[in-house]
């Protein structure tokens, strides 16, 4: 299988079925028998380390690296690497910024997150943009292009977090913002994003605080 | 001795979605059962979910374990089948027939390769390799039970082929695939056709004409019934894919489009100027290529020759060896000792590449008639003055000083100002030095990874017409292979568009796929993304992208995979 078939989804699918580490090895940039799918499969597992790191993961346990069929000594040393290295932090939940319980309800929010349109959409553009460039020929640099989706992995993350609050029960502005350790403004603006996507409605007010829920969706019979 | 082959058969057990698995585990003699517990393994898979009968073969692709596999098919009503043994490279597509003969649906098969990635690899950790097998039969038995059954793709063939480039390369494609009844249309975008081969002089090894050849071949080309011509005409367009391309080419302002099923890539190469490097100046500095067309002209008369190799080429800004320069000096230097004994001629070079025994005996040759080799050091180059050249000689350890009325500089051939943007249109890759790149150095060495474009000649890299020629004949004999067939069967794990409802028609995946294989088309749904599975080659970029999660690959879904990793996880 391609690197370039790697859907980020998997890799969180992975450590929330209590994968210790993902690696995923590919063919040296220029040798892809698919052309450019490891140039796709960087970026993507490149995008669910960022989200697994921010949801608390310890950034040891995904990598991606490169190697040939004819390089037998270099994979053996990456494996090794790399086993030495998520040895060192210890099993999953341990080495972590959160303990097991926790962290496995961030990583099922994470693979919400990667399985989003907003992030997806803009992995999918980032090879486009670093060479091309975008429709008014600016070309960006690969880091710019991180530091932008560091911002929207970060705007992502917590609206997923707020929406799964909100779906079990009607909350303030300020108590989502306790829970989810944000800051109220930062929660109310991602708050009100969604009331405008329909996603959120204001359920009642509460003394001088408004408090809102999640719309549940109609699922199709079909 | 052996431990006896294991067989289990599970019966009356009640199965989720009536999915029945078999799982034959191969011994391959020795070479698995030598380091694994091949009989624990076997006990092991009976424990996994659908598996109503496991069996241990000796060698499970001989004839016996063959017909294992067809039997418990028929007898043991499996749905599914498992292989483990040896590489899917190797053997898959026997077993999927196997799977076939006897009435499964070849896609409802999974190998696994506890080979190479078990017993061959912890040859000395037995109790771990066997943990492996038994941890990848796991994932195989999961990921089989979601399989679905495929059928083979067809697609109609057009049975005509386009060349680009008439150089010798092109016009021996051109007439190998017109001699075989395929219509073809050779484009040239100069006026004539013979390309470098217009400029050349003799031959070697063997003092071939080069004019003779060319007029030949023009000759053949011109009246040819099944070859169209079309020179000082260029491609603005190339849309489709193998089978059905689409070419849109323009000739002196008017536009004209043709439909062809296969395309050969023969644009050839430039070669290089080497404007500012040992004071050339085309007239007492010149290049091979310019002194050829004094041969040819019978303008050449110098007396005292200095060829300098390498200029330009295994340098900083071109690091490739270009190849044929050595031999084409050897060459020039035989036909002017041969002219004029009594002239001298010095090649001055940083490595000698003849190699072949004709070229060595030519090499030998101009030995025997006094051309004198002087090997330079690209730290100190040679110092090319009014009358004379300088040059320090490595192994006498001082500086030589050569008279010289003409100097010779052997630049190598550089890759053709287009190659970028035909490697656009046609979505093939380019290599470092921006020359076309095959798709395999040995298995394809004439294909590229894009199905149904082929390459030949110095548009691959700088070759001898000798070679050009075996090239062209080599991959018009491929292109004839699709083109013979008439229509194409093509392996379904492609990519498939799994919910066509989802799908919004953004074209973010048909941006990324390297093969041209998707196209956004107008629906009465509205825009959707559209699979061309015979120019899919499955790479999966698309699905692993799409964000309404439409797309999918065959045999690899999204589903399959996860289900891979949690069995995995589960053990």
């Amino acid at each position: 299988m391609c690197t370039g078939r790697v859907n980020p989804t998997m890799i969180a699918e992975a450590f929330i079925n209590g994968a210790d580490g993902v690696m995923v090895v590919g063919c040296h940039f220029g040798d892809c028998h698919y052309i450019t799918g490891n140039v796709e499969g960087k970026i993507k597992v490149g995008l669910a380390a960022r989200v697994l790191d921010f949801v608390g993961l310890h950034p040891t346990r995904v990598s991606f690296d490169q190697c040939s069929s004819a390089e037998g000594e270099r994979f053996v040393n990456l494996v090794t690497d790399f086993d030495d290295g998520v040895r060192q932090v210890g099993p999953l939940g341990s080495g972590d910024r959160l303990p097991l319980p926790e962290l496995k309800e961030k990583l099922l929010m994470a693979k919400t997150a990667l399985g989003s349109q907003k992030l997806r959409w803009v992995v999918g553009k980032f090879s486009e943009f670093v060479t091309a460039g975008n429709k008014y020929g600016e070309v960006f640099t690969e880091h710019e292009m991180w530091r932008t989706l560091d911002t929207i992995v970060m705007d992502e993350v917590a609206t997923h977090e707020i929406l799964r609050e909100l779906e079990r029960n009607a909350a303030a502005v300020k108590d989502l913002a306790a829970r989810l350790k944000l800051p109220p403004p930062h929660v109310l603006r991602y708050v009100l994003a969604l009331q405008r996507r329909g996603l959120v409605r204001l359920e009642q007010v509460e003394g001088t605080s408004p408090r809102y829920k999640a719309v549940e969706l109609e699922v199709d019979a079909a | 001795m052996s431990p006896p082959l294991r067989v289990t058969k599970k019966r009356g057990v009640k199965l989720a979605e009536d999915i029945r698995t078999g799982v034959f585990v191969c011994d391959c003699g020795s070479n698995i059962a030598g380091y694994l517990d091949c009989g624990e393994i076997a006990e092991y898979a009976e424990s996994l979910p659908n598996v109503v009968f496991v069996k241990e073969n000796l060698y499970t692709c001989s004839e016996a374990g063959i017909n294992e596999i067809k039997d418990a098919i028929k007898d043991e009503k499996l749905n599914r089948v498992v292989v483990a043994s040896c590489s899917p490279r190797t053997h898959e597509p026997l077993f999927r027939e196997s799977c076939a003969e006897a009435g499964l649906n070849p896609y409802l098969f999974e190998m696994v390769n506890i080979r190479d990635q078990c017993s061959w690899v912890h040859m000395k950790q037995r109790e771990q390799g066997n943990e492996k097998a038994k941890d990848l039969i796991r994932m195989g038995v999961a990921k089989a039970a979601l399989l679905q059954a495929q059928e083979p793709i067809q697609s109609e063939m057009d049975p005509k082929a386009m060349i680009i480039g008439a150089g010798i390369s092109g016009m021996t494609s051109a007439l190998a695939l017109a001699n075989r009844g395929y219509q073809v249309f050779l484009v040239e975008k100069s006026r004539e056709v013979g390309g470098l081969l217009r400029n050349l002089h003799k031959l070697a090894p063997a003092d071939v004409d080069a004019e003779e050849l060319l007029t030949k071949q023009k000759m053949a080309v011109t009246n040819h019934e099944n070859i169209r011509l079309l020179t000082s005409t260029t491609i603005s367009e190339i849309q489709g894919y193998i089978g059905h391309y689409d070419v849109t080419v323009s000739a002196n302002g008017t536009e004209e489009k043709f439909g062809v099923g296969v395309i050969i890539i023969a644009t050839g190469a430039k070669v290089f100027r080497p404007e500012g490097l040992f004071n050339y100046d085309g007239k007492r500095v010149i290049t091979q290529f310019e002194l050829e067309g004094l041969f040819r002209t019978k303008k050449f008369e110098a007396k005292n020759v200095v060829m300098i190799q390498c200029v330009g080429a295994r340098s900083e800004e071109r690091k490739y060896c270009s190849r044929i320069c050595c031999m084409t000096a050897i060459k020039n230097s035989i036909a002017i000792k041969e002219r004029d004994p009594e002239a001298t001629v010095h090649i001055l070079y940083r490595d000698i590449q003849a190699y072949g025994t004709e070229n060595e005996t030519l090499y030998q040759r101009s030995k025997q008639l006094g051309v004198r080799y002087i090997k330079y050091d690209q730290e100190r180059p040679p110092e090319v003055q009014d009358e004379a050249v300088k040059v320090y000689h490595h192994l006498l350890g001082r500086e030589l000083e050569l008279v010289q009325d003409l100097v010779v500089l052997s630049t190598p051939l550089i890759a053709g100002e287009d190659n970028e943007e035909l490697s656009k249109l046609l979505r093939v890759t380019l290599d470092e030095n921006k020359f076309f790149l095959e798709s395999h150095v040995k298995l394809k060495p004439l294909d590229f990874a894009t199905d149904g474009v082929f390459l030949c000649g110095n548009a691959h890299y700088p070759a001898t017409i000798r070679e050009a020629i075996s090239q062209a004949l080599g991959a018009a004999s491929r292109a004839s292979i699709p083109l013979a067939k008439g229509m194409m069967t093509v392996e379904p794990i492609v990519s498939v568009l799994a919910d066509e409802d989802a799908c919004r028609g953004c074209g973010l995946c048909e941006a990324l796929c390297p093969y041209g294989a998707l196209e956004i088309v107008r629906t009465e749904k509205g825009r959707k993304v559209r699979v061309i599975p015979v120019a899919c080659k499955g790479c999966g970029i698309c699905a692993a992208t799409c964000y309404v999660h439409a797309l999918n690959i065959n045999s690899y879904t999204d589903q399959q995979v996860e289900e891979q990793i949690r069995a995995f996880l589960s053990g």
